[in-house]
């Protein structure tokens, strides 16, 4: 009798939380859909009208914006998550250690991840600037530089710009997570290894990247598909440009939806990209199953 | 890496090699702490040099050399952005949004996590799929079908349509986070006061809610960061000024005030200092709470 008034309970305790994710975040998929195959222009009258697989046609076929910005989102995402890898997991070895002020670095090498996209975006927009940066500055007083780089407004510098911002912002999350998997590396085996003769890199590579594999796989897929669809960053640095050079997936659909106030195209774009992280996720945990299998 | 990294030959055997091997360690201690902080400031230049920036008085922001710190250190952008702008609006406005969509998420989610996290009803492994699922959907695929059911029920440009989507975004986090902080409760406290005759609800508020405070507070400040920093729904949603939020009120201040980056550093300056002083607070909730499994979503 209790044990049934408890479950009745908890349908009760979890209808609101229920609600609300269904109608703000599964009901929309299905809306989206819908809305894809339907004219949905804010130009042009009757918006519901069905169109068929129109919009996916002109995506990927006659004005192939799809596949070009699909190339730039996976250029972005892959670099960004590496060079953040690189730098986190860098920073995360050098904090492994036990000394005084160590919290102290730690959350100091977390503080980016905390900054307000919008202030991250802006502060780095600044210190971008060609006439006024401070990037260009110090290079240019270091005497690296001739003539200053146009960071943001070049089309050859704007993407390795951009990345450079998502990987400060990332690093951060992926320092705090290794440097967790560090601590469950055994000290024992390092110290046999060492007597053994093995270098720091075969140190690195057999004794501690084991225990940081299955950590490191997962937060780079979590990072990969957090930049994937990462769209405040390149919106407020360049807007995409210069010249569609770091228009990606996230900011192409929101220039069709409200700059060309195409709904109905920009949501086949966005189905479209949710169908590409999700091959993208599959194939990643498929492959990272394989590996564990094997071990 | 610890010691042994300090300390390769193993110990020392004579006095002299005991002091050798002192000084070699206090060096590379030394090294290790001089190369940190080099670190720490190349890492953290950008936020200083906004910090740098929205002190200095605006001539010297556009000189052609250009200092770390102010030459003359002045408030006059902090006051300008304060008195001259919109920027008090835009505040309130995201401290109003950033309460209202912080408080329902948490009331609603906790009920939920408790639910989870203490009764074995049927579909309670399904509902936590759902949670995670939900998790994985980006916004920006959801922001053109959200923006059409927005228009439709007539509430583009309030504040109402923020406030319940930050929620329901917040939620399967939330949720999830706080289930894990339940679930360190011991279950015998709510049996003695379930044989007292204590129905669920009132087990729930008189004692699980005074234990999980730390937990609360956490979560109540990850939801409130989340809607505080929130940028594309309120890009898409609101359309009048005096409605805009902090975040794309800055952003606008780049067409509207074009060339001022005294008035965009000091608003850059002012949104991110509530959640930087709330990180520094929390630090040590915050990284145990990333740990906990769940990460930012």
């Amino acid at each position: 009798m209790l044990v049934q008034q408890r479950k009745r309970m908890a349908f009760w305790l979890i209808l609101p939380t229920l609600l609300l994710i269904v109608a703000f975040k599964i009901a929309p998929i299905a809306e989206g859909v819908v809305v894809s195959f339907q004219a949905q222009s804010m130009m042009r009258p009757n918006p519901d009208a069905f169109v068929g697989w129109t919009h996916y046609k002109r995506a990927i076929f006659e004005e192939g914006v799809f596949g070009a910005a699909l190339w730039r989102t996976i250029v972005w995402t892959v670099g960004s998550v590496a060079g953040a890898y690189i730098v986190g997991l860098s920073i995360a070895l050098l904090l492994n250690r036990e000394f005084a002020g160590r919290t102290l670095f730690r959350a100091l090498f977390l503080i980016p991840w905390v900054i307000p996209e919008v202030a991250t975006a802006l502060l780095w927009k600044w210190s971008y600037g060609d006439e006024f940066g401070v990037i260009n500055f110090l290079l240019m007083r270091l005497g690296v530089l001739e003539t200053p780089i146009l960071f943001l407004s070049s089309p050859g510098a704007a993407m390795a710009s951009v990345i450079v911002v998502q990987i400060w912002k990332l690093y951060p999350i992926m320092f705090i997570t290794l440097l967790a998997a560090l601590q469950s590396v055994p000290r024992e085996l390092h110290e046999s290894a060492e007597i053994d003769g093995a270098t720091v890199w075969q140190r690195f590579v057999y004794v501690t990247f084991p225990y940081i594999r299955p950590t490191s796989v997962i937060i780079t897929l979590l990072a990969a598909i957090w930049t994937f669809q990462n769209f405040d960053i390149i919106y407020l640095l360049t807007g995409g440009g210069p010249a569609d050079a770091t228009k990606i997936l996230p900011t192409l659909v929101y220039e069709k939806g409200f700059w060309g106030l195409e709904l109905g195209y920009a949501s086949a774009i966005s189905l479209l990209m949710l169908l590409c992280m999700t091959v993208l996720s599959v194939t990643y945990l498929l492959v990272y199953r394989a590996q564990r299998e094997e071990t | 890496m610890t010691d042994t990294a300090l300390n390769p030959g193993g110990a020392p055997r004579s006095e002299a090699a005991m002091n050798a091997w002192r000084s070699r360690e206090f060096l590379m201690r030394l090294g290790l702490y001089l190369f940190l902080s080099a670190l720490t400031i190349v890492m953290l230049f950008p936020i200083l040099w906004m910090a740098s920036s929205s002190f200095k008085p605006q001539s010297e922001l556009f000189a052609r050399d250009m200092t770390l710190l102010p030459v003359k250190w002045t408030l006059d952008s902090y006051i300008a952005v304060w008195q001259g702008t919109s920027f008090p609006s835009y505040f309130l406005n995201s401290f109003k949004i950033a309460v209202a969509s912080t408080a329902l998420s948490v009331i609603v989610g906790m009920y939920a996590a408790y639910a989870i996290a203490r009764i074995k009803f049927r579909g309670r492994y399904a509902f936590g799929m759902l949670l995670l699922i939900a998790q994985m959907f980006p916004q920006i695929m959801l922001v053109i079908p959200l923006f059409i059911v927005v228009q439709k029920a007539g509430l583009l440009n309030t504040h109402v349509a923020l406030i319940v989507c930050y929620a329901a975004f917040a939620l399967p986090f939330t949720v999830w986070m706080m289930r894990g902080f339940f679930e360190t409760i011991p279950e015998e406290l709510e049996d003695a006061a379930a044989v007292d005759g204590a129905g669920i609800l009132k087990t729930f508020h008189k004692i699980i809610l005074p234990l999980a405070g730390p937990g609360l507070a956490a979560v109540t400040i990850f939801a409130f960061i989340r809607s505080w920093n929130e940028f594309l729904f309120a890009l898409v949603f609101l359309q009048s000024r005096t409605m805009f939020t902090m975040p794309i009120g800055l952003a606008s201040f780049q067409e509207e005030y074009t060339f001022r980056w005294d008035l965009i550093m000091a608003g850059a300056g002012i949104i991110t200092l509530p959640i930087l002083f709330f990180f520094l607070l929390m630090q040590k909730f915050i990284v145990a709470g990333l740990l906990g499994g769940a990460v930012k979503g």
